[in-house]
């Protein structure tokens, strides 16, 4: 085994002991909600996947900034693997938020704040990969996608800004559930955080490699193309 | 315990998303492996 | 050459285009006006009704029309590589784009001001009232779709299927200004009218942070 692959596994296994601490944390260790009972225990895996999604977000970000400074293609590979990977706890987000709702307020969804928020993100990034499918110049596709992807970002502080006032405006049911935090339920939180970031880590890494590995295979045909003429 | 199935089931689907994705991502991995070996041979040739 | 002066030139080449054919803006006008009378087959609205969902009909129309309009002012440079020749002109590309921006502008507070009095007429609104607070708001809200929509426009261009493309683009980033912009409406068809400055700031926030984010990123944007 390369050391390469060795620290690949003492990454993986060390998430998953991080989620197992975590699952146990938030399911045993959490005191119980006064009003809601067990079903609020989703929250120690609802919200840590929204700030997840959102430290994704940041990473493409950046990854995006640093594509239009350095032109280096590298950037925009993991400005991708990070976009798709914060999709998907975003989906995550998405599909526990109801599922907490229905027990709880008898809804599906009630345009709660983060949850409408959180949608029109999921709605920003799925157009910001729809983008990239549909530039097939690799050097095009990193430039303009960059651009977008910034254009994104800068709105997502005023996207949850006017959803938030919107809300205050109109009030309806909230899903996350107002109120300070016990401090065990703080901790809780934050250990399932940690959690989920050592996961977003370890799919950006191999989402990574996959893009080099298609760079890499796309390189390699343009060779035997350029053999067979 | 109240609600029992609607967390087994936000638990599940919390981690068969993110299982689900990392094994599409796995399988196209390998997939591209496979490629870039025959593309190599092909070049050999 | 000042940035101002070459992107009064832009403009006026722009508008000059377009008022040669007025096919955009006559086709934009007729498609929304559709909207609107469809909206209200939909909804059969009293006047109570009207004023609480008139406002959001009003600018989801208007959004319809931005993504509609916005297209073509990058797209049209496509078809005999005029961006090129814009570029090698001596001039800041921030001028190109504000130009294009402006022109945009233009267009899309036209048709809205065409639609202004025929919508106040059909869901039986009072705006003559709040007229002049009405077109702050337009301009505000207007401002920030021609902003985003003229740089995605830059960034579709370039794309694939780029009619279907710019809408899906530009909607999910524009959530703000329609907030911000139906609860500005909303307010001013309220009893009493009231201007809502809070969300008058969130447009303007919008606007300051795109027209910012349009300008560092000018010469990417025009690229090829």
């Amino acid at each position: 085994m390369t050391s390469r692959d060795k620290t690949n596994w003492a990454a993986t296994l060390g998430v998953a002991v991080l989620i197992g601490i975590a699952g146990y944390a938030a399911l045993y260790i959490a005191p119980e909600e006064r009003t809601m009972h067990e079903i609020q225990r989703i929250f120690y895996f609802h919200v840590p996947s929204a700030w997840t999604a959102f430290t994704a977000f940041f990473v493409v970000f950046l990854s995006n900034i640093a594509y239009l400074t350095r032109r280096d293609l590298k950037w925009d590979w993991i400005g991708v693997s990070a976009a798709e990977v914060g999709l998907a706890f975003c989906t995550v987000v998405l599909v526990t938020g109801p599922i907490w709702a229905k027990p709880v307020w008898g809804i599906w969804w009630t345009w709660d704040a983060r949850l409408t928020s959180t949608f029109v993100l999921w709605l920003m990034y799925v157009s910001y990969l729809l983008l990239r499918t549909l530039l097939p110049d690799s050097e095009k596709r990193a430039r303009i996608c960059a651009v977008f992807g910034i254009f994104a970002f800068l709105d997502v502080p005023l996207v949850y800004f006017s959803i938030w006032l919107w809300r205050t405006q109109h009030p309806q049911p909230v899903i996350g559930g107002g109120g300070s935090l016990d401090p065990t339920m703080r901790w809780v939180l934050l250990t399932c955080w940690v959690a989920l970031l050592g996961v977003m880590i370890l799919m950006v890494r191999q989402r990574y490699r996959l893009e080099a590995l298609r760079h890499d295979a796309e390189e390699l045909a343009h060779a035997v193309e350029e053999r067979a003429r | 315990m109240k609600n029992f199935e609607s967390l087994f089931a936000a638990y599940i689907l919390v981690w068969g998303i993110l299982f689900v994705y990392h094994l599409t991502v796995g399988a196209r991995v390998t997939k591209l492996q496979q490629e870039i070996e025959r593309l190599k041979a092909q070049l050999k040739q | 050459m000042s940035i101002v002066r070459a992107a009064a030139i832009v403009l006026a080449k722009e508008l000059r285009l377009e008022f040669r054919s007025r096919e955009l803006l006559t086709t934009t006008l007729v498609f929304v006006l559709m909207v609107i009378v469809l909206f209200s087959f939909s909804f059969d609205p009293t006047s109570e009704e009207s004023r609480k969902i008139g406002p959001g009909l009003l600018w989801i129309a208007f959004l319809f029309a931005g993504s509609l309009m916005l297209n073509p002012s990058f797209a049209r440079e496509q078809a005999n590589d005029t961006l090129y020749a814009l570029r090698l002109a001596p001039v800041e590309p921030f001028a190109i784009l504000l130009g294009k921006i402006l022109a945009n502008l233009a267009f899309l507070l036209l048709t809205e001001l065409l639609l202004l009095p025929i919508f106040a007429v059909l869901y039986n609104v009072a705006l003559l009232p709040v007229l002049g607070r009405m077109v702050l708001v337009l301009l505000l809200g207007t401002l920030g779709m021609a902003v985003t929509g003229t740089a995605f426009s830059a960034i579709s261009a370039q794309a694939r299927m780029r009619e279907l493309l710019l809408p899906l683009l530009l909607l999910p980033v524009l959530t703000p200004v329609l907030i911000a912009s139906v609860e500005c409406t909303a307010g001013l068809l309220a009893d009493p009218a009231e201007l809502r400055m809070s969300w008058l700031n969130v447009l303007v926030a919008f606007d300051i942070i795109f027209l910012a984010g349009s300008y560092l990123l000018c010469d990417t944007l025009l690229e090829e």
